[in-house]
């Protein structure tokens, strides 16, 4: 959709927000994007909000013009999730927020130069290969803003003198790729973590401004893995949206079939993984047994398993393949049959219970505040399913449930992506037997250009909302395509499910919050 | 642990789980297993019509193949894997055309996103099937996709 | 007639007395035994290994290493090679002297205790009147091993490993010592050799003893499986939270050491449970069935003894690929809240059994 954008000057931010939080109950800050509008329209953060309660939305925008030595104020006190979205912000175009308690880098190496994002800046000509081993600060630092307009530079530790901390990754076993938590340590309980990121940062954002439209695509399916049909469909809806293209019934019915396959993927993935890190290596297998004949499924008609490749501008790469209606069929049987297997081997298991009831509460407060969107803002109560709240594709002609659960702990995570498998088979149950006609592809223009504006698109992605933030300035390529990763949230979040718990227990919450690294650096 | 329940209703609740867990795993003991044996099975390993294993240029049995040289498919590539020359020459009633010299594809760099294939209007290139592509030089990734001597295909 | 192995010591042991003085023959005996206890335990733990690759790949729908060989007999072979021939890294700051001990220390522990099992009728290499206080006090100087590694790493996840199996094994030392305490109030004796005597006159004992017997089993099962800190129980090693605990800086043989005695640890919990329960080398025999029993008698009792161990370490890799892992709390309260009770009331159900005479 276009966003309406409000501008707000810097001084007059937190007032703004402070009244937004707390009149209009604007509880979700569902974006965080810094921006460069060049020289005259300065550094700024668009700010995307929504109240879970009433369902209404906001964007904001602020801008300083300074571009030595940008300063905004944070926005962090009042959403928890803004403290690493400002750090991302501070990592790609320099902006200091005062009052944030954490001014790191957070993708980037500790020794890099330069603002990569801003406009101006030319990353290649300071940053050189660097052959030696990345420094990890010891010491953070803040920015206070006096009320005499001075701005005071403070730092703090990060972790105490004499604390025992252990560095869970970024080669570990069950952080599922390379992110690194450095974790303090009391015995065996944790009392801090302070999540390292950025290993595998490759700049896709950055990448996305010198790409054209159809370009851009093939980036996506490289977030998050097992939401890569998910992701792609967002970049497609964006830009359709945006140039008013208007799809055939046929692939709106393909893309929501295609969707849910791949949830039901990624919650295969997840069962699995939860077991390996549990130690029940057995059921690990048995869910990739069950994988795949998805991944078949999906080879046969997309040609791809992991990149699928498959939703385009305006369609879908190639028509479905004449087996997929017949292998889907006998698909939904089987993993129901299967389901129960599950079940049996583990989830419910006494031991696999005792791991997961109570472990890694989150209240209904800290997920939204956190925005953790997906299964896991579910768990605890949170109906936040872009597929109900913002119906896109064919989701308003199909009947499924939004699961929801109340007790926020890691069981109620892991049984939520356990009825939603059972869902998505009743969503393609009903879609399968009556496929529309019509066009694979709509007809598009050979060089797709998006219409001067700021949009943005969300959709229901394997683990949350996964939305794609676009400004264009006409051109073939985006000024601006930012997206809303899923994953970013899950980490953040990471911290506060896990102090008081054991290490274990880390693991147990790491695996039912389930994040995916290549989502979370980009 | 569960605070409701009881010592004993705990104990034989959860070693019933347990028996659960391990009739099983001993049912899945005797199932088939799911192990596909490369590369025994190279014979019967058949992939999917519409995998992506790497570019090529299909040419007929006159070594002639459909690329006309235009260069859509470069342009169209975001990593710059296809280098397409071609050059320039007169035909016999003495018109400039274009013709294709070499086509290049990197496949150390190609991401299989399939825009060449599709910017290409004359279908000329397309993904074959074949996946066993590792090579110990980096150098030998870098393919020649137009045959040595091929030349265009006459328009019916 | 049940084959008895002191024929062939007896006659080795004249042959070698006709040809030099006793003492010599008597070192040289002690050589023998020495390489045939180092042999077994390499073909062991070569034959456990292939099984628990095989079987926990069964489990899992896959068909486990078929490559080198056929169905993969050679790969462990090929594995053992490989281990021998990789560099033992020293790390600089850790403790270089006790770094290089441990290991041994470990596999110390387990040889010892490998020492005490009845192979056959007349074949215990280890065998006086505390045989089973002995074989326990043995096993439990793997514990120090393990905690010396742990130290020794200078390595955070070691250290976490090394405190978790410490905590663990003296834990579960407990219940296997109240179990053993069950059965030895049913026997009456400490000596192994007579434990199987016994068992081969009077029948099994997890039969003799019958409802404390088979309960004092299950707990050495899951003490057992416990003290070889194998799944569920595997926490101090647990790769998914500690990549691989107390052994994480090893590598070649030293690593090989752990990895050797953890398989064999696995034998010799199952060959306990078999020679306390399960008759040793003492055939299967039903009353009344005299022609059958005879039959039996002539499957000679090493290959009862292996046969049995091998069921019950087949139980134990069972359990091991169905269960998640426990947590550390959890672990300790399973000891201290079920096992160690129930052990207890188990001790006393025992005594009354054996006292009255309410066995078989």
């Amino acid at each position: 959709m276009n966003l309406d954008i409000r501008t707000v000057a810097p001084e007059n931010l937190r007032e703004e927000m402070l009244r937004l939080r707390r009149e209009q109950k604007m509880n979700f800050l569902e974006t965080l994007t810094g921006m460069d509008w060049g020289e005259e329209g300065g550094l700024g953060v668009v700010y995307t909000l929504e109240s879970t309660e009433t369902g209404e939305r906001a964007a904001l925008k602020t801008a300083t013009t300074d571009r030595e030595n940008p300063m905004l104020p944070s926005v962090s006190d009042i959403w928890k999730i803004a403290n690493i979205y400002e750090r991302e912000v501070y990592d790609f175009y320099g902006i200091k927020f005062t009052g944030h308690p954490d001014m790191r880098r957070i993708f980037l190496r500790e020794d890099w130069v330069g603002y990569p994002f801003r406009k101006d800046d030319e990353p290649e000509k300071e940053n050189p290969l660097r052959m030696t081993n990345e420094p990890l600060a010891d010491v953070t630092e803040s920015y206070v803003l006096n009320p005499d307009g001075t701005v005071v530079k403070e730092t703090h530790p990060i972790f105490e003198e004499g604390e025992y901390v252990v560095n869970i990754g970024p080669q570990h076993p069950s952080t599922h790729g390379v992110l690194h938590f450095r974790v303090s340590l009391d015995g065996e309980v944790i009392r801090k973590i302070d999540p390292v990121l950025g290993y595998i940062h490759r700049g896709v954002e950055k990448l996305n401004e010198s790409l054209t439209y159809p370009q851009t695509l093939a980036l996506t399916d490289r977030l998050d893995y097992l939401g890569a049909m998910q992701n792609r469909h967002a970049l497609c809806l964006c830009i359709e949206q945006a140039m008013g293209i208007e799809v055939s019934d046929r692939v709106k019915v393909i893309r929501t079939i295609m969707d849910e396959l791949q949830r039901i993927d990624s919650h295969i993935l997840f069962f699995s993984c939860l077991c390996q890190d549990l130690g029940a290596t057995t059921a690990f297998l048995y869910g990739f047994r069950d994988r795949e004949k998805i991944l078949d499924i999906f080879e046969e008609t997309c040609g791809g398993r992991l990149i699928l490749n498959y939703n385009t501008i305006g369609g879908v790469m190639a028509d479905l393949h004449p087996n997929f209606v017949k292998r889907v069929k006998e698909f939904i049987p089987y993993m129901r049959k299967n389901l129960q297997e599950y079940f049996d081997i583990f989830i419910n298991n006494v031991i696999a219970r005792n791991r997961m009831d109570g472990v890694g509460i989150l209240s209904l407060d800290d997920v939204i505040s956190f925005g953790c969107t997906g299964g896991t803002g579910r768990a605890s109560g949170w109906h936040n399913d872009v597929r109900k709240r913002m119906p896109y594709a064919a989701y308003d002609r199909v009947e499924f449930n939004e699961i929801t659960r109340k007790e926020g702990d890691s069981f109620a995570r892991l049984m939520i992506r356990m009825d939603e498998i059972k869902e998505s088979l009743n969503i393609i149950e009903q879609l399968i037997d009556n496929i529309p006609d019509g066009p694979f592809q709509e007809k598009t223009k050979p060089i797709i250009k998006v219409p001067e504006g700021t949009y943005y698109t969300a959709v229901e992605g394997s683990r949350g909302e996964f939305g794609v933030f676009l400004e264009s300035h006409g051109d073939k390529t985006p000024y601006r395509l930012h997206y809303r990763a899923t994953g970013l949230p899950l980490v953040a979040v990471m911290d506060t499910a896990c102090r008081g718990n054991l290490i274990a227990d880390l693991i147990t919450i790491g695996g039912t919050v389930d994040y995916v690294v290549p989502d979370i650096d980009r | 642990m569960k605070e409701d329940k009881t010592y004993l209703a705990g104990l034989f609740g959860g070693i019933k789980t347990l028996c659960v867990g391990l009739k099983t795993t001993m049912r899945e003991l005797f199932t088939p297993k799911m192990t596909e044996q490369y590369p025994e099975n190279r014979k019967e390993l058949k992939m999917f019509d519409r995998f992506r294993g790497s570019l090529t240029m299909p040419h007929n049995e006159n070594n002639e193949h459909k690329c006309v040289g235009c260069g859509l498919c470069q342009m169209a590539c975001p990593n710059g894997t296809i280098t397409v020359k071609s050059e320039f020459y007169e035909t016999e009633d003495g018109k400039k055309k274009k013709r294709l010299v070499s086509y290049e594809y990197n496949l150390g760099s190609c991401m299989f996103c399939q825009l060449c294939v599709r910017a290409c209007p004359h279908g000329a290139i397309t993904f074959d099937q074949s996946f066993e592509n590792a090579v110990f030089d980096r150098s030998k990734l870098v393919r020649k996709l137009n045959h040595e001597g091929s030349k265009l295909m006459e328009t019916k | 007639m049940l084959f008895d192995f002191n024929v062939i010591s007896q006659w080795l042991h004249g042959a070698l007395t006709s040809v030099m003085p006793e003492w010599a023959a008597i070192l040289t005996e002690s050589i023998l035994v020495a390489l045939a206890i180092i042999t077994l335990y390499a073909v062991f733990a070569i034959i456990l290994i292939y099984m628990e690759r095989k079987i926990c790949a069964f489990f899992q729908c896959r068909l486990g290493p078929m490559r080198v060989g056929k169905w993969g007999l050679l790969q462990l072979f090929a594995d053992v090679f490989k281990m021998l021939t990789k560099e033992i890294i020293s790390m600089r700051q850790s403790d270089r002297f006790l770094h290089n001990l441990a290991p041994f220390l470990v596999v110390i522990a387990s040889m010892l205790t490998f020492a005490c099992l009845p192979w056959n009728k007349g074949a215990h290499i280890l065998d006086f009147n505390v045989g089973v206080f002995f074989m326990l006090a043995a096993s439990s100087i793997g514990v120090v091993g393990i905690l010396l590694a742990g130290w020794s790493s200078n390595n955070k996840y070691s250290l976490i490993g090394a405190m978790r199996s410490g905590a663990q094994i003296i834990s579960y030392e407990l219940s296997i010592g109240l179990t053993m305490l069950t059965m030895m109030a049913l026997t009456g004796t400490l000596q192994i050799s007579e434990i199987v005597e016994q068992q081969y006159a009077e029948g099994w004992n997890i039969v003799r003893g019958h409802v404390p017997a088979v309960i004092a089993f299950l707990i050495y099962l899951i003490a057992g499986n416990a003290e070889c800190n194998r799944g569920p129980f595997d926490l101090p090693e647990s790769e998914s939270e500690l990549t691989a605990g107390y052994h994480t800086e090893y590598s070649g043989m030293h690593f090989g050491f752990y990895y050797l005695s953890e398989y064999l640890n696995l034998f010799i919990t199952a060959g306990i449970a078999t020679t306390i329960f399960l008759g040793g080398w003492a055939p299967l025999h039903i009353i009344g069935l005299d022609g059958f029993n005879g039959v039996m008698d002539y499957i000679p009792g090493i290959v009862w003894f292996v046969g049995k161990t091998l069921f019950v370490v087949f139980l134990l890799m069972w359990i091991r690929w169905t269960f998640p892992r426990l947590r550390i709390d959890q672990i300790l309260a399973l000891e201290w809240k079920y096992l160690v009770p129930i052990s207890l009331v188990n001790l006393v159900v025992m005594a009354i059994v054996a006292a009255y005479g309410f066995h078989f």
